[in-house]
């Protein structure tokens, strides 16, 4: 047996799991977007391709729009956020590196819903944030309920997946290039601009890529920390397998959406592959 | 050229036959597997099978939260040495959802106009009334309910609780009075306080109702005015929640569209009870009645009957009443809920506005009516 073909056998049980578990799912969404439903909500097989014109009513533009402007602003705060954690952790971290990184990330082994909840208690009108503005005399400001709470809850949710992409970036990153940027008379910000950051781009469009394509879908923050007028997709798809029992609508939903990210995700592997060339060239 | 783990050379034609072929196939396996998940309608044979009233195994109960008290369901557990699981929805399509999921309960607790929906399709059990000692606590409350509209005979279910819908608000923040109309979810003084119930239902009808519409209505053109009333209310409102208790008790909520009960909940749980007031409305009240209720594939009917009996009890019933808020038509228990009553004289429900307002109760629609019913719901939310 070549070396090639003992390790492929590897592949089985993950191509098994993926197959019964994503590729099977799939393609009962695909066969469910072309049905109706019946009396008591059970999805009925068929051809009605109506359902994917449905998607594009214009009644449904602004909810898409919000969410691609809702998850383009999260990605934009956590790379805010994220890149000089990331930063600090590999260029300062020394010893500490591998503990300030599991620190980092330890809170993120909290279920995202659970998480989410805890928001609710610290920005409700009487939460901790409340208490901490009226301890210092400011009155009582409305967090819940708004997009920013939205926002907000989006960013913390998937702030790690930014971290941990740019941590790797940078630690991979040869520190002497900065130590020659310097050395070239360069200031720390001129340093960094064209040293540093065009050598960790690709591990920042991986975390870009990580956190954009689950927050456009999110729905668990806009139910909890948003008010009537946060309504994303993730909301619209899980409004019509939930109470609206229209499963086709929903499914139909799902492939347009799933459709949108597969173009976002192909242009950043075929970023990711054209830089692994460059890099080896 | 990169290779492919068994040694041949992938060019991207061959990486788009095999994507290809995996997509087919990948969608032939999930038609296939679609076709086991099959939307037959099930047969009588099944709502037919004979059951007694013993224990045979753990009861799974599914309701909605806070909506039974701990110590009756831990004495039930004591008494009879079961254990019982509990499972949550928090609204009928939810509770569907899990149902058609093929998830299986012992006893679940639809409202009337659901049950009708269950009833017909075949996926409710056959109570035999002679299984339950104190069955005639609730079939003799009132005719009403020895044969509803919703379940001629009242062969699939026993009455648990009545309901109606109105509007709770806190006189410390409003005022002590309102109007006494839908109008008060409009309320100006409350913008960004006001809460209305997240179910299609209850805000459609409550649309509906301040229109002057029927409830239940299906006319297309009156539904979108009752949608444009509803997307004219959102720069008032918080949010569409059925947290109610909560809403109201963390003070995130000073008006908020909600049920009689809640408000007994809200002011047994708060410091200062006598501000959180409830009212109904004068162009009409929705009213309703929940019931217990035993699907087909229930894995423990026998102890669910065991259950259904236990709460039947009226020392059972008066502690729950005392509890969750609601009255349960039950003959010796009800006396629990004349005492809420005196307090809050509008969280009344009678059987009397049960049987006569008959307009004011939710209708099982048909399928093409829901549809468009949810649709305009959806049009709601997401504008």
């Amino acid at each position: 047996m070549t070396a090639s073909r003992f390790w492929a056998r590897f592949l089985l049980p993950g191509g098994l799991w993926l197959l019964l578990l994503f590729a099977v799912p799939l393609g009962l969404t695909v066969a469910v977007s072309f049905g109706t439903t019946n009396e008591l909500g059970l999805p009925i097989y068929g051809w009605h391709p109506e359902n994917y014109k449905h998607v594009f009513d214009p009644l449904f533009v602004p909810v898409l729009w919000r969410s691609v402007l809702y998850a383009a602003l999260t990605t934009l705060f956590c790379l805010l956020l994220g890149y000089p954690v990331a930063y600090t952790i590999a260029r300062f971290g020394g010893r500490w590196k591998n503990v300030l990184i599991v620190a980092v990330v330890l809170p993120f082994f909290v279920n995202y819903l659970v998480r989410t909840y805890a928001w609710v208690t610290i920005l409700s009108d009487d939460g901790l944030l409340n208490h901490i503005l009226g301890s210092i005399g400011l009155s009582s400001v409305r967090f819940l309920n708004t997009p920013f709470a939205v926002i907000g809850g989006l960013t913390y949710g998937y702030l790690a997946f930014m971290i941990l992409p740019v941590y790797a970036a940078l630690d991979r990153m040869d520190p002497a290039l900065i130590e020659a940027g310097k050395d070239l008379y360069g200031t720390p910000s001129r340093t960094f601009w064209h040293v540093t950051w065009p050598t960790t781009f690709q591990g920042v469009l991986g975390g870009c890529v990580l956190v954009f394509l689950p927050a456009v879908g999110d729905f668990v923050s806009a139910q909890l920390l948003g008010g009537p007028n946060t309504f994303m997709v993730g909301n619209l798809i899980q409004q019509q397998f939930y109470e609206g029992q229209n499963w086709p609508f929903g499914s139909a939903l799902t492939i347009v959406m799933m459709a949108f990210l597969m173009v976002w995700m192909v242009f950043y592997l075929r970023s990711a592959a054209r830089a692994a060339r460059e890099a080896a060239a | 050229m990169s290779n492919d783990p068994w040694g041949r050379p992938i060019t991207r034609r061959s990486l788009i036959q095999r994507g290809a072929g995996l997509a087919l196939g990948a969608s032939a396996v999930g038609g296939l597997a679609a076709c086991g998940v099959g939307s037959q309608k099930a047969s009588t044979q099944a709502t037919e099978k004979v059951v007694k009233a013993q224990v045979d195994g753990n009861l799974v109960y599914f309701n909605y939260s806070e909506y039974i008290d701990p110590g009756v369901l831990k004495a039930f557990e004591k008494h009879y040495n079961v254990k019982v699981t509990q499972a949550y929805y928090d609204g009928m399509a939810g509770m569907m959802s899990k149902l058609n999921s093929g998830n299986v309960y012992d006893v679940i607790f639809p409202s009337a106009e659901y049950l009708d929906r269950l009833r017909k399709a075949n996926r409710l059990l056959k109570i035999d009334h002679s299984q339950l000692r104190n069955v005639n606590q609730a079939l003799e409350f009132s005719p009403y309910f020895a044969n509803p509209w919703y379940d001629p005979g009242a062969a699939h279910s026993v009455p648990y609780t009545m309901y109606t819908t109105g509007i709770g608000w806190r006189s410390d923040k409003i005022g002590e009075t309102l109007t006494g109309s839908w109008a008060d979810l409009w309320n100006e003084k409350a913008k960004g306080k006001i809460f209305v119930l997240d179910d299609y239902q209850e805000a459609l009808g409550m649309g509906n109702l301040r229109n002057g519409f029927d409830l239940n209505t299906t006319d297309s053109g009156q539904l979108s005015k009752t949608k444009q009333l509803l997307i004219g209310q959102k720069p008032l409102l918080r949010g569409y929640s059925t947290d109610t208790v909560t809403n109201m008790t963390n003070g995130s909520a000073w008006i908020h569209h909600i049920w009689n009960g809640d408000i007994v909940n809200v002011r047994n749980q708060v410091k200062n009870p006598e501000v959180f007031k409830f009212e109904t409305a004068k162009e009409g009240i929705p009213i309703g009645s929940d019931t217990f209720a035993i699907p087909t594939n229930a894995a423990h009917p026998g102890t669910a009957l065991l259950f259904i009996d236990w709460m039947l009890q009226p020392e059972n019933a008066a502690k729950n009443i005392e509890y969750i808020g609601y009255p349960m038509p039950n003959k010796d228990g009800y006396s629990a809920f004349s005492g809420l009553v005196k307090e809050q004289p509008s969280i009344n429900v009678t059987v009397e506005q049960l049987q006569a307002a008959n307009k004011y109760q939710f209708r099982d629609l048909p399928q093409a009516d829901l549809q468009l019913w949810n649709d305009t719901w959806t049009a709601v939310k997401a504008a």
